[in-house]
């Protein structure tokens, strides 16, 4: 007997078993949202990546707003708190099927969550239409807080151009006055280079190229360092996040490039969750932030001990954001007392929220949007035998221009 | 000129490591007439066995043999328990279903283990560090891939066209009815093969780690593009697998160094004109036929 030529997959029998699949899956939900209860929670539908390269954000940011939460008692403004978790899986149409099924079959108060920009746009005009509101704890997108706002979407992280645009200015003054720029091909990776090339330009620095990186996974990053190399430029900016940032600065170490060139980068290139992965290869990285693990004041040494207290791991920025995100939440709901009925109301009271954050006085601006919060730069040192950010200035407080004058 | 010449040799590095990744799969295939896509799982997990190894007796060599021997008994383990139960042509579906399946729950079973945190793996000691190189710094540990990978392919080839095993395997290729009817204990030939094919996915995991890292969700991103490797090339051929590989390999670094906006779009680029042109790969076990 002779082989048979190549089977094709029976149609048929794919779409069967993919609709077996979808209705199973979609009943669970159905038949949950069917019981309730007289004295409604609050629900907080947190959508977030918990599976692929992004997990570890979604789960840092997770665990930073039950944090917060758990400290309140779960309840505010006479309400008690509920979370619903949903994976987005980084995928926009996947992020929009789940924000329905939280908005519309668990009936949440809030949505939030949302770690990458693309995700953040592909959700923009549901948000904008069913007039819910989302509270974004991580994707910075600079859109959002300029041509694509809408009164339905606030920030409690940052827009790209907030750690980047002073960045360029200090690298100017205190680094070198040419660069060679690297950034992932997405939106953030673009806003995160523009804001940067628009203040180091301003001063007449000069930038020797740039290369766009594919997006979400990079792959081996051996051919984009060996251009660096080959240039042999006086700075590298960079920004990269997850695992992308693990590859990019350990493959900057492996070529022997981390003592000859200075890297300096967005500061989530750095962050503690990716740091330790790193290793020697990050020493003496430049970075800014709006957050760094070591920033020296009472409510940052309590929320960091407290977070490795819980999770047995450093703190990280997407951990706070969530922290912060969990508190307007709470905040929210003492200033409407509770009453979550109508959206207007409670987008009056959203623009004045302030209170002073683990990153420093944070302040709820009205015309972005987004935070006006302190910038950090810092550096990656040896701590206590471990690698860390080392704060060596505080940039100042900086908002978000609403508009693309500066980047 | 310098710049190509180092490019090529990371192309090499890169094409080397699918290149163990694409043997395991194709052989999986030419034998089993199985497609494997629980393979890149197998990757990771090899990946990580290695890493908790070489923290525990720091000794990366040690790592080296004993995760590919741990994943493949457990391919072993589960060829024999269910895998065998779906095979067939009628059956190509289950076995798509069943190894996606696999996937997924590899991947949860990793990342409890494991954890979501990006892990790196160090380099041996005596491959660490950087040679000169046409004006630039090269590291060792690439140069070292590019070795394991020939030594690998080299051992396959004399295994597969060379020894007693390895007729018995090409007899299974050609018909594995007939060859059961000669006595020859296909059920043991097929876990054999299965458990080869998910321990070269594990030796690729420990030989990508220092360059790779690992993390969840490279499962996938290995698997694609060994998926590539193997649609370009064509399946259940060494040849295949290893000119595929270079193929891709070589698309991918070129594509990041002259066109980095479209890298990912060239290399499947690639893979569409194959399907086109020559549906069953380049060197492919079908197109022979």
């Amino acid at each position: 007997m002779t082989k048979e030529k190549p089977a094709g997959f029976n149609r048929r029998e794919l779409l069967q078993a993919t609709a077996t699949v979808a209705a199973g899956y979609t009943a669970v939900p159905l038949l949950a949202a069917c019981s309730s209860s007289d004295a409604r929670p609050a629900k907080i539908g947190v959508l977030l990546p918990y599976s692929g390269i992004y997990a570890v954000l979604g789960e840092s940011i997770t665990e930073g707003i039950r944090m917060y939460l758990d400290e309140i008692g779960n309840q505010s403004g006479g309400r008690r708190i509920e979370i619903i978790t949903e994976d987005s899986q980084m995928m926009p149409d996947v992020a929009q099927q789940k924000a329905r099924k939280l908005v519309e079959q668990d009936e949440v108060d809030f949505v939030a969550g949302i770690v990458s920009t693309g995700v953040l746009y592909g959700l923009r005009d549901y948000f904008d239409s069913a007039k819910k509101l989302l509270i974004c704890a991580n994707a910075g997108g600079n859109k959002i807080s300029r041509e694509l706002r809408t009164p339905y979407i606030w920030r409690t992280s940052f827009s790209n151009w907030q750690p980047n645009w002073p960045l360029g200015d200090w690298a100017y003054k205190n680094v070198a006055q040419k660069v060679f720029m690297s950034a992932p091909d997405y939106g953030a990776g673009h806003n995160m280079v523009d804001a940067f090339a628009n203040s180091f330009q301003a001063l007449g620095g000069q930038i020797l190229g740039m290369q766009f990186t594919p997006f979400p996974t990079m792959g081996d990053p051996a051919p984009f360092i060996t251009e660096i190399q080959g240039l042999d430029p006086p700075m590298v900016f960079c920004f990269y996040s997850g695992a992308s940032a693990v590859s990019f600065v350990q493959s900057y170490g492996e070529f022997g490039l981390t003592d000859n060139i200075p890297l300096v980068c967005a500061g989530f290139t750095v962050e503690e969750d990716v740091l330790p992965a790193q290793g020697t290869a990050a020493l003496g990285a430049l970075s800014s932030l709006h957050w760094s693990l070591l920033i020296d004041n009472p409510i940052n040494k309590r929320f960091t001990a407290a977070y490795k207290n819980r999770t047995g791991k450093d703190a990280n920025v997407f951990a706070v954001q969530g922290y912060d995100t969990g508190r307007v939440i709470a905040e929210l709901l003492i200033a409407v007392q509770g009453d979550t009925s109508d959206v207007n109301r409670m987008i009056d009271y959203l623009a004045g929220i302030s209170f002073d954050s683990p990153r420093g006085p944070f302040n709820l601006d009205s015309q972005s949007q987004n935070p006006s919060q302190h910038i950090y730069v810092r550096r990656v040192d040896e701590v206590d035998g471990a690698l860390h950010n080392v704060v060596i200035e505080d940039l100042g407080a900086f908002t978000d221009p609403g508009d693309n004058s500066l980047g | 000129m310098e710049t190509l010449v180092i490019q090529t040799l990371n192309g090499l590095v890169f094409s080397m490591l699918l290149f163990v990744m694409a043997a395991g799969l194709s052989l999986i295939f030419g034998q089993m007439d199985v497609i494997n896509l629980a393979h890149g799982s197998f990757y990771l997990l090899g990946g990580y066995i290695g890493f908790t190894m070489i923290r525990q007796y720091e000794n990366y060599w040690l790592a080296l043999i004993i995760a590919p021997v741990i994943v493949g008994t457990i391919g072993f383990i589960i060829e024999y328990a269910i895998l065998r139960r779906i095979y067939g042509r009628h059956h190509h579906l289950n076995q798509v279903l069943f190894t996606f399946g696999l996937a997924l729950v590899a991947a949860d079973l990793i990342r409890w283990n494991w954890g979501s945190y990006v892990i790196t793996v160090a380099a041996p000691p005596q491959l660490q560090g950087q040679v000169p190189f046409l004006g630039i710094q090269f590291p060792v540990y690439r140069l070292a891939v590019i070795t394991f990978g020939l030594t690998i392919g080299a051992i396959l080839w004399i295994g597969i066209e060379r020894t007693r095993i390895g007729m018995i395997l090409r007899a299974g290729v050609s018909d594995a009815k007939l060859l059961s009817g000669f006595g020859v204990n296909i059920q043991l030939v097929f876990s054999g093969v299965f458990a080869m094919g998910t321990a070269l996915a594990a030796l690729a995991g420990v030989i990508g780690a220092p360059i790779h890292s690992l993390y969840p969700g490279l499962d996938f991103e290995i698997l694609i593009l060994t998926l590539a490797v193997v649609v370009v090339g064509g399946l259940g051929t060494l040849k295949g697998a290893f000119l595929g590989s270079l193929l891709i390999g070589m698309a991918d670094t070129f594509g990041k160094t002259f066109l980095p906006e479209f890298a990912l779009f060239l290399i499947f680029a690639v893979m569409a004109s194959v399907l086109i042109l020559r549906p069953s790969g380049l060197w492919g076990l079908r197109g022979q036929r």
